[in-house]
């Protein structure tokens, strides 16, 4: 891991959850020192936070624009004002904007800015803070070659990042930017079966966090399909097909594919509003 | 990670997919050479496999006696018979039993074998082969606790390892030893979503898997309660309350839960029937 590999300053535009897991993440591998890092926010205890780790802050967005890679990290509901309050500032040879906005498309930003401007958008998860990440991102047509290597270096410090269409990344958000949630609920319900059969909470909740994190490295270390890492453990009558077989009398399955319809069609609803 | 740490003989009865998990995984980790392993199987081609391991192997599984510790992997279906082969050579003060067949119990294991037999009995999953297993183990009363300390160390050096109440062993079946399918069947539909909603397969099965590879580390490294990791990213009105909301819409929880139940309670059969 080469260090400081960044040579460039990083402004965040919002502090929020997800701000503050990349800027943690691209610290932790030593990709960017802390003082090349600055965050814009309206709430005083995250600028707090931010200074707590060495990173800069400022209270006026304009501020930003000092940096060379400007993270639009806001909700999107105030995306507009957001990129407003920097337009007269930016300067698209020296800018490149990242968008971490669920539901905020290319055009929308870019008509936001100024012509020629370079924007990449990305849909991280909040798994950035751990190094495990899963990221995918879309360029805009102005977006250089440079820019495309200079957000897969961000994101790749802290994860599992792709270059994906732009039209795809509503669905991303459904599996990716969400899915962690769905991930939680799923440790959760595990451990309440453990409880409901007698574990202490501290111990079942320990084997089902564990049990899903080995599974998932399981899947992600190798090539095999994870039907087939299934049927491997699936022995004849046994506890595990016993499992599974009521997991599809519940319909486990349609629960999480309608979850990520949900989501997706909600990512969809939100860009489409602006 | 000291080299060669476990200064033992091994002697696994049964060379199946458990058991070459262990010792694929305590070999990764140097804690045996594999030479100081040896595998007995009725089936030639796993014997092939081991062989080619570096690991000794033998067709009589009385010649697995020369070993200090036994694991004895076998399907529960086989126990007796497999019990019965090596009781005559079975030596209390000089070897260790250590059981990995799900269901059976610690008192089965020593009426088969003879008076004073040092029994411990573990409930391991397949992600020893990647270094990430959930392990609980219980012992007999006449295991010692250098005994416990050796299993802890196999244990721990794939993955997690803690030391519970027999009774609540059929529980941590129902959580952490056929947990792993549920997790692979949660993968498989989580890419299901994703590819319904537009997704490549590939590249929907790779986010699938990293979100929960990436989300179940957020559990384990800190101190956070799920619910609250959950509540972290459930922006007003967002995706991810979409989506979990639909999970909740559709019983998901219930589903999870019911399949720990019904795994605890057929390991619970399996046992009873020995």
């Amino acid at each position: 891991m080469e260090q400081r590999s960044l040579p460039l300053r990083l402004g965040f535009l919002g502090g929020g959850v997800m701000a503050e897991a990349i800027i943690r993440g691209i610290i932790e591998k030593k990709l960017v020192d802390a003082s090349s890092v600055t965050v814009y926010d309206v709430v005083e205890s995250r600028l707090d936070l931010f200074q707590k780790m060495g990173v800069g802050t400022c209270k006026n967005s304009f501020e930003i624009l000092h940096a060379d890679v400007i993270v639009l990290a806001v909700k999107p509901d105030v995306v507009s004002e957001a990129l407003k309050s920097i337009k007269d500032g930016w300067k698209p040879e020296k800018h490149l904007l990242v968008s971490i906005c669920a539901g905020v498309s290319i055009g929308t930003i870019e008509q936001q800015l100024v012509s020629k401007s370079r924007v990449i958008r990305v849909m991280p998860n909040t798994p950035c803070l751990v190094g495990e990440a899963a990221v995918a991102f879309s360029c805009g047509s102005c977006a250089t070659t440079d820019d495309q290597k200079v957000v897969e270096k961000i994101f790749s410090s802290v994860g599992l990042a792709s270059c994906v269409p732009e039209k795809l990344l509503d669905a991303v958000t459904g599996v990716s930017g969400s899915g962690p949630a769905y991930v939680y609920m799923f440790i959760e319900a595990l451990a309440d079966g453990g409880v409901l059969n007698g574990l202490p909470r501290d111990v079942s909740l320990s084997l089902a966090t564990q049990t899903v994190l080995g599974a998932a490295k399981m899947v992600a270390s190798g090539n095999e399909h994870p039907a087939k890492l299934r049927n491997a453990v699936e022995s004849p009558g046994g506890t595990t097909i016993h499992g599974t077989s009521t997991l599809e009398k519940h319909n486990f399955r349609t629960a999480v594919i309608q979850a990520v319809t949900a989501a997706t069609n909600r990512a969809k609803e939100l860009g489409g509003s602006k």
